[in-house]
């Protein structure tokens, strides 16, 4: 069971490596939330200070420390701290609150912050700018070390920095398996975003009620299904190659949503519109949601229907196929058709993730769609490939460039690793199919 | 099994590697700045992040630059990122105005202050959570482009406009441009208006078909230097260089040595390194809980042959 799962699956465990990797990498001081920290700092303080001492709570806007900062002032105000102050803003609220302070001329006992605040200038500058509050005290709850890659905010980016990628390489697969490539998803997103949210524009713009969103989707998808069938029966019925058919294609789409938009942002959205990409159903991101839900439906489809072991089929051997009674052009006609409306689904995505519709998004997004299929373990030639393994493989590419950008790795280092971990990554699967990295190097290499 | 071992040694070294390197940092270290522009290929948002790099270290911070490669879905992902790691602040130059104020509202719904420069984020609801802006004043600039090129052609004949109305900037520069132009009653008719995607190849490629289009015109305006020199060049194998002169936006070093060399009569220029500098200072005044400005626009410069002669900043190839 584990072999098999491991000859399946094998890049599974370079994505595992990876994650272990950036998370060694990026473990960091963390300052604690909740009530704990709180309760703790409240019991050093009800120890240290009197009653009557002015307490000063700090936390910045929209930071754990400024959760921190009010559970702070209440407790202490429970307690009997009658002169507790809280500001919870930005450096110069602060600022505003000490020259307050030091124009009534009262004495400040301490202060009380966490993380981020204790590195503002106002608080480095008390000694100079307020020496009648120098003799205040600086406490801060105990910090704690973890990943920031494991962060649960973190762990939402990545997948929301790939959903639209990975859902492509759904309809790339079944592209790639059949011996065929679609260069044209890339541009196909931005036409779907395009026709979308023009549509949506059209339809009462920023006061449209949600159905028009509905719409406008429909709308983008099936305007990308339309040219994905265009594309298909050119390949299937005309014997044009796949490349330069999707190259075509690719360049069309991307001067069409150019020339719809004349080049702008389409901006006027209904309000509606980010929920897709952004939004939440029961607790977890709807993007999540569909990608879970469209890879198992690909998975059974791929794996236990007809249809999927005709694609399958076609891929292996075109000829023996069509000997054998598979629909060889339906076929090709319909995975092209699938690629296109992912396409199409994807430029949904990343004209919700963006709230606007905009001409020049997918660029280059082809290139990284067949790079997560190919990582994925799918064979170029056609024939073989596994639905699943694509996920792990656009993971990957989303856990390296999400890795590198928390470690600050220069935009120009970035784009060498990921290529050369694409590169790695491939070779490693290849060495393993043939029995370990050793005897796959004596192989190729005549050692 | 014996690559498993290769691999486990290459993970551990690089582990070594990266925490020798961290710890290695000044003792002043107080934080990282996340800065993202839109393409760091070209050398005047290098230069910008450069300049950032060596002011905000005076500070003791250190700057993470990344290119957002022209995508405003990848430079949104990396706004994500800097967010996740809990940097101290974002300086932001935006791909798309609009597209970028997903990313503003997500720093700013995690208390990280976002600054831009360069270009403003006009997304309604982003836009007030900007702390600071500061760029260059483009419609000005144009203003100076099309006070140069009445004064060069006195104001007679035919002229070209080389655009790129992807990017906002360039817009406020054409219609700075053609505003001064009405304002002051101009004589010249712009026959045409074509995008040379802000590059020397495509401004060659267009300046060119321009040419053969309307062979008499008498001067030409490109938005920036890569796109006025591409034109240069086509005007040089047409070989009308007496006969057409070109004013381009910038001055960046290539377009300094132009304007030397008299291949471009002007080249309104911008002052990165002002801007560099500018957004750091807001950054350290809003710390510091001082006002910032919430706009701050650096006008832009006639540059001139006469300008050029004693330049050391072009002898030494600098903005």
């Amino acid at each position: 069971m584990t072999r098999k799962l491991l000859s399946d699956y094998g890049m599974l465990f370079v994505l595992l490596l990876l994650c272990v990797l950036f998370s060694v990498l990026t473990l960091k001081e963390q300052t604690p939330e909740g009530s704990t920290a709180a309760a703790r700092l409240v019991e050093q303080i009800d120890k240290e200070f009197k009653k009557s001492d002015i307490i000063l709570t700090v936390g910045a806007v929209n930071k754990d420390s400024a959760l921190l900062a009010e559970k702070l002032g209440e407790e202490l105000e429970k307690k009997g701290f009658g002169n507790t102050k809280v500001v919870i803003g930005v450096p110069r609220d602060l600022r505003l609150k000490l020259d307050d302070i030091s124009k009534k001329g009262d004495r400040l006992a301490a202060i009380v912050t966490s993380g981020d605040v204790t590195k503002w200038g106002v608080i480095e500058q008390i000694p100079e700018k307020y020496p009648e509050l120098s003799g205040c005290k600086m406490l801060a709850p105990k910090s704690y070390i973890w990943p920031d890659f494991l962060k649960r905010s973190n762990l939402l980016a990545i997948v929301d920095r790939i959903v639209v990628i990975a859902l492509i390489a759904i309809g790339m697969t079944m592209v790639i398996i059949t011996a065929g490539i679609d260069l044209s998803v890339g541009s196909l997103i931005a036409l779907s975003a395009v026709i979308g949210t023009l549509l949506m524009k059209k339809m009462g713009g920023l006061h449209a009620p949600g159905w028009v969103v509905l719409v406008g989707f429909l709308a983008g998808i099936l305007s990308c299904g339309l040219v994905g069938a265009l594309g298909g029966l050119v390949v299937a019925r005309f014997k044009v190659a796949p490349f330069i058919t999707t190259l075509g294609i690719m360049m069309m789409a991307r001067g069409l949503a150019f020339m719809i938009t004349g080049g702008f942002s389409i901006y006027q959205v209904p309000k509606a519109l980010p929920w897709l990409g952004q939004g939440y159903s029961l607790g977890i991101p709807n993007t999540v949601v569909l990608l879970v839900v469209l890879y198992v439906l690909a998975h059974i489809f791929m794996a236990h229907t007809r249809m999927g072991r005709y694609i399958y089929a076609v891929g292996g051997n075109e000829e023996a196929a069509r000997l054998s009674g598979v629909p060889v052009k339906f076929v090709i006609v319909f995975v092209y058709i699938i690629s296109s409306l992912a396409a199409g689904l994807g430029g949904c995505i990343q004209a919700s993730q963006l709230n606007t519709g905009t001409p020049n998004i997918g660029m280059m997004y082809e290139l990284y769609v067949i790079a997560a299929v190919v990582v994925g373990g799918t064979s170029l030639s056609g024939g073989s490939g596994r639905i699943l393994g694509t996920l792990i493989g656009a993971f990957i590419i989303s856990v390296i460039q999400n890795g590198m950008n928390l470690l600050g790795i220069e935009s120009y280092t970035q784009q060498v690793v990921l290529g050369a971990v694409i590169l790695g990554a491939v070779l490693l699967d290849k060495a393993r199919s043939s029995g370990g990295l050793i005897a796959f190097l004596q192989k190729k290499m005549n050692f | 099994m014996n690559w498993k071992r290769i691999i486990t040694w290459c993970v551990l070294g690089t582990v070594l590697v990266a925490f020798v390197s961290s710890c290695a940092k000044s003792p002043k270290y107080k934080g990282k700045i996340g800065v993202t522009c839109m393409d760091l290929t070209n050398p005047f948002f290098k230069l910008i992040a450069n300049v950032m790099q060596e002011e905000a270290a005076k500070h003791g911070y250190e700057i993470v630059a990344l290119s957002g490669e022209l995508d405003p879905a990848k430079q949104n992902n990396q706004i994500s990122d800097f967010v996740a790691q809990g940097y101290d602040a974002i300086f932001l130059n935006p791909v798309d105005s609009r597209a970028a104020g997903e990313g503003v509202k997500k720093a700013h719904e995690a208390g990280i202050p976002v600054f831009t420069y360069d270009v403003q984020v006009t997304d309604e609801e982003a836009k007030d959570m900007i702390v600071s802006h500061i760029g260059s004043d483009n419609y000005q600039g144009g203003l100076l482009a099309g006070e140069s090129m009445m004064k060069v052609t006195g104001d007679q004949g035919r002229i070209a406009i080389i655009t790129y109305p992807e990017v906002t900037s360039c817009i406020l520069r054409i219609n700075g441009f053609k505003d001064y132009l009405k304002k002051h009653n101009s004589k010249l008719v712009i026959v045409t208006e074509l995008s040379g995607k802000g590059n020397r190849s495509d401004g060659y490629a267009v300046a060119t078909d321009i040419l053969t289009a309307h062979p008499d015109i008498v001067g030409i305006f490109a938005i920036n230097d890569p796109s006025g020199l591409g034109a240069y060049s086509a005007v040089l194998k047409a070989g009308k260089t007496g006969q057409i002169t070109i004013v381009a936006f910038d001055a960046s070093p290539a377009g300094k040595q132009a304007v030397f060399e008299r291949k471009l009569y002007d080249s309104p220029q911008q002052f990165p390194r002002k801007m560099a500098r500018g957004t750091v200072e807001a950054f350290i005044k809003y710390l510091n809980g001082e006002d910032v400005p919430k706009k701050n626009f650096i006008p832009c410069a006639h540059y001139y042959y006469e300008d050029s002669v004693d330049d050391e900043s072009r002898v030494t190839e600098q903005w």
